[in-house]
């Protein structure tokens, strides 16, 4: 078959992103929230070499666990786990957490004022340059041409290697 | 009648020969391991739409060569699917459709109905063992590529291998085709420039 795969919508918004932690248990005071981003620590005190912007530490997670925590890229926040922590948030943690992010991304947009709704539409627009931008930058290192056409407001990539035999 | 769709994409260069209409059937028994639709298999209910529906969906989008089934598994559906078929090729347009079964096992009247109205047939369950990335339209290197009509020869399909990325002003990115790598893991490396500290952390 061919694939057909939905990616969760990229958490862009930091309150957003705040609120879906705390529907999945951690609240306001298990989350630190840095300008920029600062080291994680590992189970043993130890600091490692990832950083994030959004932090849980392992003491709200549990004795064995290292810190949790998300950076802010151009393409959204990304979660950064530890193998060990994998188990317990992996892809369905995630998957949760990214359906309770558009929940409240989506409260969100219904309150939002005119200039508000303008604000969010510009943020859009912008993740979808950054997204389109990412592919190509990976589709050439890859290997592949990329075709680009837009519809309206709909970008389509198609990536294509050539193949003998 | 009532087709169970698992999702559909109006145009894709990445599903068969020039731009077509593709249509993801829910509901497969096959169930290969390593498959990159598994949301696929379940046979509850997902979008119940007529053959009507889909017809006119599909006469809808302009400049189109033809339309794609693929799953789930479409000899599932072979009656709804040959009808559709039949509709939509009455408008000049191919049908190319991606089975996990192999050839011979396509015997029964709906099967037949089917075929009978498929110009390309791409067959075999998907062996993760014979995983070949280099395929054109085939994840692995037992399935095969039928031409049953005149419509198409192999120089249509046998040159590239392509994956297509949709990206929906909401952010939402849609990958389809034919993946260099577990899909999920191709999208989050080519979007997310952080994706590989994930794993490397320990």
């Amino acid at each position: 078959m061919s694939a057909y795969i939905t990616l969760l919508t990229p958490m862009t918004d930091r309150a957003c992103l705040l609120h879906a932690l705390a529907d999945l248990g951690f609240g306001p005071e298990k989350v630190e929230v840095h300008e920029g981003p600062i080291s994680l620590v590992g189970y043993q005190g130890d600091q490692r070499a990832q950083h994030a912007h959004v932090v849980i530490r392992r003491q709200h997670i549990g004795g064995a666990s290292n810190d949790l925590g998300f950076v802010e890229t151009k393409t959204g926040y990304q979660l950064i786990v530890s193998d060990y922590d994998q188990r317990r948030f992996g892809d369905t943690w995630l998957r949760e957490l990214g359906e309770r992010y558009a929940h409240h991304r989506r409260v969100q947009e219904e309150r939002a004022a005119e200039e508000e709704r303008r604000r969010i539409a510009e943020q859009r627009r912008a993740l979808v340059e950054a997204q389109r931008n990412a592919i190509h930058e990976r589709a050439k290192k890859l290997g592949y041409r990329v075709e680009e056409s837009r519809e309206g407001e709909k970008v389509r990539l198609v990536l294509v290697k050539r193949v003998y035999g | 009648m009532i087709v169970n769709v698992a999702a559909r994409v109006a145009k894709s260069a990445a599903n068969g020969p020039g731009e077509r209409f593709v249509l993801w059937v829910q509901g497969c028994p096959l169930a290969c391991p390593g498959c990159w639709n598994p949301d696929t298999w379940d046979f509850s209910p997902r979008h119940r739409m007529t053959v009507d529906e889909l017809e006119a969906e599909i006469a809808a989008v302009s400049d189109i060569e033809g339309v794609t089934f693929s799953g789930g598994e479409p000899f599932a559906q072979a009656v709804a699917l040959a009808e559709l078929a039949r509709r939509v090729r009455r408008r000049d347009l191919s049908v190319l459709v991606f089975t996990g079964y192999e050839m011979d096992e396509l015997r029964s009247p709906a099967a037949r109905a089917l075929l009978a109205e498929t110009d390309v047939l791409v067959s075999g369950r998907f062996r993760l063992g014979e995983r070949d990335l280099l395929l054109p339209l085939r994840g692995s290197r037992n399935q095969r590529i039928h031409f049953l009509t005149e419509r198409y020869r192999e120089s249509d399909v046998a040159a590239e291998v392509k994956m297509e990325v949709h990206l929906e002003p909401d952010g939402r990115a849609v990958l389809t085709g034919f993946p260099d790598g577990r899909p999920d893991e191709v999208v989050m490396m080519m979007l997310v420039p952080s994706f590989a500290a994930r794993s490397r952390s320990t």
